[in-house]
């Protein structure tokens, strides 16, 4: 039985090989790509941008972090020791990147960081690392700006008092776009003359599209003709919001009864539901352009040029970070 | 008949009561095929290091699964306790730390105590639940799990700055965790000689007192071990409560390594602890495992972890591959109990 089985492994894991072992090529610079989760909607934007831009450019490895900063530091870990030439990092707790740069400096590695922001006075410790973010607050202020032009509206007003009755989807309760997007999206209504009123408390959805579905559910049984806006941190609990609201009749492809919808990335999805009519408005993070400076930047980095060699990417006041702009999209 | 064939059964005797040896040897046999360089005392400390923490916490899993039991909730449980080292810990210098009334650096030894101390406390629950109410550990587990989960989220999200990460720990914190002696050829980590320090400490209760024994004997008949005067509710309780302990100790290491604790700290640890003694040929069936077996379960998921990693399999299909290491692991551990029967 067991000499058998020993064989059968050792085939299995031939197998494995043959099929996902990673060939490198010669001149090509190695490098380690750490990603927070890989079943994000928009990180997987960027994921694939990123795929794209480095392919034939350099021998890619790409790792999941699943969501868990302690599987990321493994990872992190086996990059180390496999030496690679340039490491592009999207930490799964940004704040966990004071313990991750230490390591990647001792091991003298340029690093990218993208998407979620470590605190960049660490970052500057080490002078082969750059950012590559947007800003956080962007996205809050653009959906402001949305609020605004949908209050213009009267018809959303339905209860006549003046107010825009909202309910809030939160994506992380620790994580750092969540919160600025939640706070500054309300702030730049009401700076724009706007009076926002909020039913119920702020629902915590970790980003999740079935979470949303059933917070959304319960907030419209509790609410139903209340509720007058639905604000979101990304697309992915906007699109759970929308489908509870079309189970109640609200929302649905042509039908007469609709309540605006916002939220932020621009999947595909979100999309194609704006053209449909069966939501408002959300806000484009560009994640083809983000993935595009990443990898440009990484290769600069990896190449031993300066970062932003030959590219028209500039930093912003921290002289470390580069910004990715948001933009509105309220269908075309 | 002939020598021939007894050779033969003593051959595939030794292959069985080894075979985990046997398992973890042609994994890395088979990675370093593929990947040469795999061998190295770095990537060998690196795996150590990394399964320290959660062999500790396998340690503690490994006896309610000896008692035919589980625990669900060990994650959540070191999540809760990970949070407290984490917060008491913070440097005295980081100015939004949860704790603006710590200005002179905490003894180190007392926010560990306190993480065991609320590691016992559920463990507590989870024993109540088991040996009093009379609850399979699974449901008491589950239950205790969310509660741990509930007072994790409380916890972070009750500092002045609202749910922040617990992060910019104390710099002695970070150095006992992640230090590490030079040995000359390699370096050891502390974290190694933690869980072997925890190792020595349980393989000496499981086997040298009391409290060992009479869990064996529970675990394998509980009914038998009643009638023959083991007091079945003390010992769970002694079991859970030492678990406790080792969970407290394991968020302690924990909280240190990864250097931040959020909600998600602690998340799907139970079944990687649960996965490894399992491996390690401690039965769900009750009464059989020893914590040799436990560790080298341990050690051979991480190999799998980390040799996944180091040959850049597609993520998606690590999981497949995973799974399939740990059924096969598992169907030839088990071949050992099922020829002495």
């Amino acid at each position: 039985m067991k000499p058998r089985s020993s064989c059968m492994f050792v085939a299995i894991c031939a197998v494995i090989a043959c099929l996902f072992a990673s060939v490198a090529s010669a001149a090509a610079p190695n490098i380690g790509v750490l990603i927070y989760k890989y079943d994000d909607t928009y990180i997987s934007t960027v994921r694939n941008a990123l795929t794209k831009a480095l392919d034939g450019k350099a021998t890619m490895t790409m790792q999941d972090g699943k969501g868990d900063q302690a599987t990321q530091n493994d990872q992190l870990d086996v990059m180390i020791s496999k030496k690679m030439d340039g490491l592009i990092v999207n930490m799964v707790d940004a704040q966990a990147a004071a313990g991750v740069l230490e390591k990647i400096k001792a091991a003298g590695i340029p690093v990218v960081f993208f998407n979620r922001e470590p605190n960049l006075d660490v970052l500057k410790t080490y002078d082969k690392s750059v950012f590559v973010g947007t800003n956080a607050a962007d996205a809050g202020k653009m959906q402001g700006d949305i609020i605004k032009q949908l209050w213009e509206n009267k018809a959303f007003d339905l209860n006549g008092d003046g107010k825009f009755q909202y309910v809030m989807f939160k994506g992380e309760p620790d994580n750092p776009e969540a919160i600025a997007r939640t706070e500054f999206s309300v702030k730049q209504a009401a700076l724009n003359g706007v009076t926002m009123d909020q039913i119920g408390q702020t629902f915590v959805c970790n980003w999740d599209t079935a979470l949303a579905q059933q917070a959304m559910e319960s907030a419209l049984a509790a609410n139903e003709g209340k509720i007058e806006l639905v604000i979101a941190n990304n697309d992915s609990m906007a699109m759970g919001a929308i489908a509870a609201l079309s189970n109640v009749g609200y929302n649905l492809e042509g039908g007469s009864k609709f309540i605006p919808v916002i939220g932020v990335d621009a999947t595909d999805q979100a999309v194609d539901a704006i053209g449909k009519g069966i939501m408002s408005a959300t806000v484009k993070q560009d994640g083809e352009a983000m993935g595009q400076a990443v990898a440009t930047i990484m290769l600069n980095m990896a190449a031993g040029k300066a970062p932003l060699d030959g590219t028209s990417y500039t930093y912003d006041d921290s002289g470390i970070a580069v910004r990715i702009p948001y933009s509105p999209f309220m269908g075309k | 008949m002939s020598t021939l064939s007894v050779g033969n059964e003593k051959w595939k005797e030794w292959l069985l009561n080894y075979s985990l040896y046997v398992i973890l040897g042609v994994l890395i046999i088979a990675v370093v095929v593929m990947e040469p360089t795999f061998l190295s005392f770095d990537n060998l400390s690196k795996i150590m290091a990394q399964a320290s923490t959660r062999g500790i916490l396998a340690l503690g899993v490994a006896g309610m699964i000896v008692y035919t039991g589980t625990d669900l909730s060990a994650g959540r449980i070191l999540g809760c306790c990970a949070a407290i080292s984490a917060s008491l810990l913070q440097s005295v210098t980081y100015a939004s730390r949860m704790y603006p009334g710590i200005t002179e650096p905490l003894p180190l030894a007392l926010p560990l105590l306190l993480a065991m101390a609320v590691g016992m406390m559920f463990c507590c629950l989870n024993a109540f639940g088991f040996a009093v109410l009379k609850m399979h550990p699974f449901i008491i587990s589950l239950g205790t799990q969310l509660i741990a989960y509930g007072a994790l989220c409380l916890y972070i999200d009750s500092q002045a700055g609202g749910a922040q990460p617990l992060a910019s720990l104390d710099p002695r914190y970070i150095s006992v965790v992640n230090g590490s002696f030079d040995i000359g050829f390699m370096k050891l980590p502390y974290l190694v000689v933690y869980l072997a320090i925890c190792s020595a400490v349980m393989w000496v209760i499981w086997n040298k007192t009391t409290i060992g024994k009479n869990m064996f004997a529970i675990g394998g008949n509980p009914e038998a071990a009643a009638v023959s005067g083991v007091n079945v509710v003390r010992n769970i309780f002694q079991v859970y409560l030492i678990a406790g302990m080792l969970y407290g100790i394991a968020a302690f290491l924990e909280a240190g390594r990864v250097q931040s604790v959020t909600t998600a700290t602690g998340l799907n640890y139970d079944l990687d602890a649960i996965s490894g003694c399992v491996i390690g040929g401690v039965s769900f069936t009750g009464g059989v495992g020893t914590i040799p077996g436990v560790l080298v379960g341990v050690i051979i998921l991480q190999v799998i972890n980390y040799s996944l990693y180091y040959l850049g399999v597609n993520a998606y299909f690590q999981y497949i591959i995973k799974g399939l290491i740990i059924i096969m692991a598992v169907a030839i551990d088990v071949r050992k109990y099922i020829s002495k029967k």
